[in-house]
């Protein structure tokens, strides 16, 4: 549904959405041209939290990089340290002599916090996205739920918020050893809250009707913007790279993709606010699955951290001081979509280049072409449905 | 006899025994009647409206909400103030001693347990803010929009029946009036949206003055509604009118009298959630894209005044859905037993009775704001011209029709002094047809809509833990 602005006058006004706006999850600001209530056209302007992390990559060593990976996306930082890594692991890989081994325990360690991370961070998209819509209420019960991941987490690694956890060749520490059964109860509490969550908010009327057919992008439309991720399922493009393209041992886990299907009847379109906000419940949904069965997966703990099943972490001392020299790509799916390292080695102890492609970059990017002729209500959901995180778009 | 109303001078004549009331007991009577209702009852609650939002709030949200301010701090500043003759030592043993009376530490700790003190810490803070009016502001317009917010709130209250022997103004067009004087509040937020200077609240402000401007008509509607069914504005003819000798007084009430009332008490409230912008309708004042709409700009006691507005509002939507569909003052039980009572007594459980009710709308309204999302500017448009307004003429229609079948009322009195038209007595079969026929109407409308459009999607169905 788009509006013409139509003033005979063509008299517009410029409104300044953040960079201090609640609505705009962080710094990001947004010049909306506007005719009334109708966009009539907007710029997002980014850029107030660049802090050059992708510049530091070249100064640091391989592995200390990976605390400024939680900085990257700090609302799933599980999942930006293991991008990270798993392109650190890949290039060690290139050559024979160097290659690491992570062992199965730490594979499946990092598959768990990594699906956990997912649903707390899909907590805060769908729970911000209720409170852009109006309802403030659906926001704390999803953020009551982030915090028991939260929880876990801090067992687990001490943090809350930014983990660096996962290292080069496993992660940090061990599962705490009640830690699975911990993580198990969560998850079916964590069902049985989802469900209440969905009956409050999901399914309510004027949610629906505020997301339905808001800020369409089609199939065709998303990938041409390079949507990735929840964003580009949600415009019905079957595609994840858990599946599609498996890293870890996601690979042994069967991955049921969710993408967008006119979740919202007759009134919606496939590729709209709605379909986007619901494809990332049907991936909690998922996440949920995938950590049970990577709890039946988990190998016992070995008494040595190198060992190869029940250990956590491989011996990279010597492979990180010298690593091959080449370049390398490798994705991961995280939960704002693929995130990407670009990394460039010369073969010293520090990276010679490393740069990173995130999901919100490409959703912040297609803000300009999907805000024309939407509502000014509208502008505050179509960011939250996008689900961006400033500070990955900036870096 | 002064002509001041029936209840300053009942209470006067009562105050001056067999005599003619002097000057004296006229005033007395006037101030009791005029200035007591609004702040013993309406400032109160209104005021009292951040503690009970703020604790529903968190009810719903699984918080606390304020529970550490208790009343200590501004009973000991009370100490301070009353002995300040004496020693500062003196004054702390004097409040020791008194806050280790029994009842009073344990109410102290309730306050407390209920942050009660929330209330005067919020006073003071609003009193201390700095009183900022914006460069680009429009100084006199801004300055005067928190006094008409609140002029447009309170003003409806006159001709508002309290109890019996309190109600200020029986004005035979009280209902009119109600309406015309809560109008003042479009006014307040567009000057408040205009004279800010800031495009935000201007935004504000003008989505305010559509959408109040708009939810008129249906609240119009919804109360001629009632005023067809009683033959009269006079909202204590209204009150009067649904009396009902009997044990369960409440079948009385307008809302039990016909479906089509129920429709038209449901539009009144969802109308007047629209008039003092609460969610879903709150997209004047919408958090998260206006940050706070109209009243952006406005700061410490002049913004106090605005959510006072906004509270008394909501009473004043909860008192006339009260008045005239809720048997005003009336209680549910055993109205005639309570009629008997001596007149003070009397007076005061009819307020209890009015008090809880417009409570329990105020209540109601909370659960729906922290409940739902906020509707879009077209679609609060789109339900108010394409939804309400038909539905209001679809129930004005449908009493006409009962009211003719009822074959017609008849003049009377309502509590043998108000006029009004005595409702159709419709008799037993009369109501139950008068219920049956529109019911199943509406249910067969409802079952082929849902039929046609309620498909969820599986998906959905699996979301909320139904389905496969």
């Amino acid at each position: 549904m788009t509006i013409e602005a139509t003033t005979p006058s063509g008299e517009r006004m410029i409104l300044n959405m953040g960079p201090h706006h609640p609505a705009t999850h962080g710094v990001l600001r947004i010049v909306v041209e506007s005719d009334g209530e109708v966009v009539a056209n907007c710029t997002p302007d980014h850029g107030y939290l660049h802090r050059s992390i992708e510049k530091i990559g070249e100064c640091v060593e391989w592995q200390m990089f990976v605390p400024y990976t939680d900085r990257i996306d700090y609302v799933c930082a599980m999942n930006a340290n293991l991008a990270y890594c798993v392109g650190v692991e890949q290039l060690l890989r290139s050559d024979p002599g160097t290659a690491v081994q992570v062992p199965f325990r730490a594979e499946c360690i990092r598959v768990l916090v990594a699906e956990l991370n997912r649903i707390s961070s899909h907590m805060i998209a769908v729970g911000a996205m209720a409170m852009d819509v109006g309802a403030v209420t659906p926001f704390l019960h999803s953020i009551a739920q982030r915090e028991m991941v939260n929880d876990i987490f801090e067992k687990l690694c001490g943090q809350r918020l930014t983990y660096n956890y996962i290292t080069v060749g496993g992660v940090a520490y061990d599962l705490t050893p009640g830690a699975p059964d911990e993580i198990a109860s969560f998850l079916n509490t964590f069902e049985k809250e989802m469900v209440r969550f969905n009956k409050l908010i999901t399914t309510n009327t004027i949610f629906r009707d505020r997301c339905a057919s808001v800020a369409v992008v089609t199939s065709d439309e998303a990938i041409a913007w390079g949507l990735v991720g929840p964003n580009l399922r949600g415009s019905g493009v079957d595609w994840d790279l858990r599946r599609d393209e498996p890293y870890g041992i996601y690979g042994q886990l069967a991955v049921r993709v969710p993408f967008g299907e006119r979740f919202a009847g007759r009134h919606g379109a496939v590729g709209d606010c709605y379909d986007r906000y619901i494809v990332r419940l049907l991936e909690v949904q998922e996440s949920v699955r995938l950590c049970r069965e990577v709890l039946k997966l988990l190998p016992p703990p070995a008494p040595k951290a190198t060992d190869q099943t029940g250990g956590f972490q491989a011996d990279v001392k010597k492979q990180l001081a010298r690593p091959p020299k080449g370049e390398m790509y490798s994705r991961t799916e995280a939960p704002r979509g693929e995130m990407g390292y670009f990394i460039v080695s010369d073969g010293t102890k520090v990276p010679y280049r490393v740069r990173c492609r995130t999901g919100s970059f490409s959703a912040a990017g297609i803000f300009h072409h999907v805000m024309k002729g939407i509502f000014l209500a509208d502008v505050v959901a179509v960011i939250g449905s996008f689900d961006v995180v400033v500070p990955e778009i900036d870096r | 006899m002064s002509d001041l109303g029936y209840a300053v001078d009942a209470l006067a004549q009562w105050l001056a025994g067999s005599g003619k009331p002097g000057w004296f007991a006229v005033l007395l009577a006037a101030i009791t009647v005029w200035v007591l209702p609004m702040l013993l009852v309406i400032f109160p609650i209104a005021s009292l409206g951040q503690i009970f939002e703020r604790k529903i709030a968190a009810a719903i949200q699984r918080r606390v909400g304020p529970n550490s301010v208790g009343l200590d701090g501004p009973l000991r500043f009370a100490f301070r103030m009353l002995l300040c003759f004496l020693p500062r030592t003196t004054q702390d043993k004097a409040f020791a001693t008194f806050t280790n009376l029994p009842g009073i530490r344990q109410f102290l700790r309730i306050a407390k347990s209920l942050g009660l003190g929330q209330l005067a810490a919020d006073g003071v803070k609003m009193l201390g803010k700095e009183d900022l009016i914006p460069a680009g502001a429009d100084g006199i317009v801004f300055r005067l929009a928190p006094y008409l917010a609140l002029t447009g709130a309170f003003l409806p209250f006159c001709v508002v029946p309290f109890a019996h022997h309190l109600v200020m103004l029986e004005v035979p067009v009280g209902a009119l009036y109600a309406i015309a004087a809560s109008g003042v509040t479009v006014m307040a937020l567009k000057m408040a949206g205009w004279g800010s200077g800031s495009k935000w609240s201007m935004l504000g402000g003008m989505r305010a003055v559509a959408q109040l401007v708009s939810y008129e008509i249906p609240v119009g509607l919804a109360v001629a509604g009632v005023v067809l069914w009683c033959g009269t504005m006079d909202l204590h003819a209204i009150v009067g009118q649904q009396y009902h000798s009997g044990v369960f007084s409440l079948l009385g009430w307008n809302l039990l009298q016909s479906p089509f009332l129920l429709l038209l008490a449901c539009v009144l409230f969802f109308g007047g959630l629209a008039e003092c912008q609460r969610t879903p309708f709150d997209m004047a004042e919408a958090e998260s894209e206006l940050v706070s709409g109209f009243n952006i700009e406005y700061s410490g006691l002049r913004w106090g005044m605005f959510a006072m507005a906004e509270y008394t509002e909501m009473l004043l939507v909860g008192s006339l859905v009260a008045t005239l569909f809720l048997g005003g003052y009336q209680s549910p039980i055993g109205e005639q037993w309570l009629v008997s009572l001596p007149v003070a007594i009397e007076t005061l459980l009819h307020i209890t009775i009015f008090i809880l009710k417009v409570l329990a709308s105020f209540l109601l309204m909370m659960w729906i704001r922290w409940t739902l999302p906020r509707f879009r500017v077209d679609q609060v448009m789109r339900l108010c011209w394409l939804t309400l307004v038909p539905l209001c003429l679809l129930s004005l229609l449908g009493i006409a029709v009962t009211m003719l079948a009822g074959g017609g009322a008849e003049m009377g009195e309502a509590y043998g002094r108000l006029p009004a038209r005595l409702q159709p007595q419709l008799g037993t079969t009369g109501h139950l047809l008068g219920w049956a026929i529109p019911l199943a109407i509406g249910i067969v409308v409802v079952r082929i809509a849902r039929k046609r459009h309620g498909q969820v999607h599986p998906a959905l169905q699996r979301l909320t833990g139904g389905g496969a």
